[in-house]
């Protein structure tokens, strides 16, 4: 019997040892920069890990991609005036679909990164959309911080999320690589700045247009162009 | 002869609880926030960990883990004690609980497999240790049910 005791002190030792090691080193640091998914250079690859959050049909043929730094000012004002008509318009009538990318632009905007995980943290919650609303409506608020992560917390707490998972999830690393794959892909598209939109047509094998401006009339112009190429083909 | 089989069985059912019981509290330690990313290798613990799955209502699913184990972890050393080497009641817990568990387990596995389909490397060893603890106390429940036998009148 003492080599039993003896053994299963050991295993209690050894275990606690590890577990406390883990839990001494605090929640974690909040990944707030891009992760190196430079290696992924099968665009295939790149196209599997790039995921974006979409709005309407998944399957819908006309998809409007658009690409976002949650902190940046251009944003928060296509979300406010644009985004409301394409979905009005164009997502709630079928016509397209939005395809939401993260290309948080990290030399300009040290908190965008970090946004966009806490948003996808949200997500994860079912809360991305209303996570997404409240990221813009205090962009001026987190802006200018020196740490967002305080912020971030706050609106997590505001939508009433469950903080244990919603604070593990933010003090983490998960989400990091499907942003940084996000950020990566619309790199290889040409996307430089933010917002961009471009429209992708599946109907021709998935042809990208873009567009000449962030407005409404724009994405409108080129969504009527190719549903009235399809109806001349037909 | 038969009450050294019963110490071995407990023994290793105790053994097995314990290290259990450390896998259980190290993602329950994740799942309340007090840690940062979970050690994770080649398996992806974090949509494992993220899913809808992850909870039983507003209760953790490490949690009850860590509850599970901890009662047959007890109940084996209370089984253990030589007052209660023969108690068939222990005997029964120890294997209801460990089915219960293990259920449990088999249950939780499918998910990963099926529903979320991503592995959790830690669940799968939890897994792998309930099935080792059912093993375990098989003659158990088998030692219990034939007391019963010769006791009947």
């Amino acid at each position: 019997m003492g080599k039993f005791y003896a053994i299963l002190g050991g295993i209690a030792v050894v275990g606690a040892a590890v577990v406390a090691s883990q839990v001494m080193g605090g929640p974690g640091e909040a990944i707030t920069t891009s992760m190196d998914v430079a290696a992924i250079e099968d665009d295939s690859v790149l196209l599997a890990t790039a995921k974006p959050v979409v709005k309407g049909d998944p399957e819908s043929s006309i998809a409007i991609m658009l690409f976002v730094d949650y902190q940046c000012p251009a944003c928060r004002q296509f979300a406010a005036m644009v985004e409301p008509q394409i979905d009005l318009r164009l997502v709630e009538s079928g016509r397209a679909s939005v395809e939401q990318y993260d290309f948080p632009i990290e030399q300009a905007h040290p908190h965008a990164f970090l946004a966009a995980r806490a948003a996808r943290c949200a997500g994860d919650q079912d809360r991305y959309r209303d996570y997404h609303d409240i990221l813009f409506r205090n962009q001026d608020v987190w802006f200018y911080q020196n740490e967002a992560v305080g912020a971030f917390t706050d609106y997590g707490e505001e939508l009433a999320l469950d903080m244990d998972e919603f604070g593990a999830c933010l003090r983490s690393e998960r989400h990091a690589e499907v942003v940084s794959a996000n950020l990566q892909f619309g790199t290889r598209l040409g996307v430089g700045a933010t917002p961009t939109v471009l429209v992708l047509d599946r109907g021709e094998g998935g042809v990208i247009h873009r567009l000449n401006g962030n407005t409404y009339e724009a994405i409108e112009e080129v969504v009527g162009d190719i549903e009235a190429g399809r109806a001349q083909g037909s | 002869m038969e009450n050294v089989t019963v110490h071995r069985n407990r023994m290793a059912i105790a053994i097995l609880s314990l290290v259990g019981l450390f896998v259980a509290f190290y993602l329950y330690a994740h799942a309340a926030g007090w840690m940062g990313a979970l050690q994770c290798g080649l398996s992806d613990c974090d949509t494992v960990q993220s899913s809808s799955h992850a909870r039983l209502g507003p209760v953790p699913v490490p949690l009850i883990g860590l509850v599970g184990y901890a009662f047959l972890l007890g109940l084996a050393l209370v089984g253990l004690q030589p007052s209660c080497v023969g108690s068939s009641w222990i005997a029964r817990l120890l294997f209801l609980g460990a089915a219960a568990g293990w259920g449990y387990s088999a249950y939780l596995t499918y998910l990963e497999a099926w529903v979320i389909r991503a592995w959790c490397q830690y669940c799968v060893a939890s897994a792998i240790i309930m099935t080792l603890i059912l093993a375990a106390s098989l003659p158990e429940v088998r030692r219990s049910f034939g007391e019963a036998r010769r006791t009947r009148p």
